[in-house]
């Protein structure tokens, strides 16, 4: 050891609490925001304006909504609103590739904005280029034959109105 | 009205008690940090990874808050970067490998969840890690 105990048990005192008051300085703004996000369904509406976003990356309408979710909220709300999603209106396995590799490139951009610019880092560059450098790829991999010889199917069985069409036809017979 | 007060009363509570739940993170990986950083094993690991880091011209110590970040989440990247010196440039550049390549346990749990195969999406990560940490390490030297 190359510092004397004191300095060390100081050292991780104020070190962690500065660090505990800087976050709490991002976090109660955040989720603040992030209610009012949810309260007013503002993804949702912003989803439906980013289509042709959606488009260029070679997905279909649907997948920006998740995409939205992760890439502002943080992917574990991504994760739940795909989890939802699945079961009313699911993505074809090409959109939740393609989600995929959107959001686990860049995802909670608000977080992690403010955050790291907290700590000291360019807000600019964290913010601006994640999201640039995760379109791109994904622009450039949903061109892949990799990517494109996948379904773009919803799946049939899943899909609610397969599954009401089948049952109208059980009717009838 | 009222919603949107609601909204920030609550917003305001789940901020709280998410920093309250952060300190059980913050204070051990703080522990750990501080000790690693003071003991005979940190002039070990500079040794090894003065190489690696010079690709992302990061000094040696950047190491620590990236492999804490893989193992932990953002909130260890930022424990662990406050046991050290860095630049803005090199923040920048932590930041950009971490948030590419962070939490791999819990996130290759929700991928999988969700339907993601988790090694070629860990992968993917790693790669996309790499490649970035070299382009705003060497940016980052011209531009911040």
């Amino acid at each position: 050891m190359s510092a004397s105990f004191e300095t060390i048990v100081m050292e991780m005192l104020t070190g962690s609490l500065t660090t505990i008051f800087n976050l709490l300085k991002v976090l109660v703004p955040l989720m603040i925001v992030i209610q009012l996000l949810m309260v007013y369904h503002i993804i949702e509406k912003l989803a439906s304006r980013l289509e042709g976003l959606g488009k260029l990356m070679g997905m279909s309408k649907n997948a920006m909504f998740p995409l939205l979710v992760g890439f502002v909220m943080g992917v574990s709300y991504g994760a739940g609103t795909l989890l939802e999603l699945n079961k009313t209106n699911p993505l074809s396995k090409r959109d939740m590739a393609l989600v995929g590799i959107f959001m686990f490139l860049c995802h909670g951009i608000i977080e992690t904005g403010m955050l790291f610019g907290v700590a000291g880092a360019s807000v600019w560059v964290i913010t601006v280029g994640r999201t640039l450098i995760a379109f791109g790829v994904t622009i450039i991999l949903a061109r892949t034959p990799f990517i494109r010889r996948m379904d773009n199917q919803v799946p049939i069985s899943n899909s609610p109105q397969a599954q009401e069409g089948l049952k109208e036809l059980a009717d009838k017979e | 009205m009222k919603k949107f007060l609601r909204a920030i009363k609550d917003g305001a509570i789940k901020g709280l008690r998410t920093g309250l739940f952060l300190l059980k993170i913050m204070i051990p990986v703080y522990l750990v940090v501080v000790l690693v950083k003071y003991s005979p094993l940190m002039p070990w690991l500079e040794k090894i990874f003065t190489p690696a880091m010079r690709i992302f011209n990061l000094p040696a110590d950047g190491v620590v808050p990236i492999i804490t970040g893989i193992f932990t989440d953002e909130y260890g990247v930022i424990a662990a970067m406050g046991g050290f010196d860095f630049t803005t440039a090199g923040i920048t550049t932590i930041a950009m490998i971490s948030l590419t390549f962070h939490s791999i346990p819990v996130e290759s749990a929700i991928a999988q969840k969700i339907g993601f195969p988790a090694v070629p999406f860990g992968l993917f990560r790693l790669v996309s890690a790499i490649f970035i940490g070299v382009l705003v390490g060497w940016l980052g030297g011209v531009i911040l």
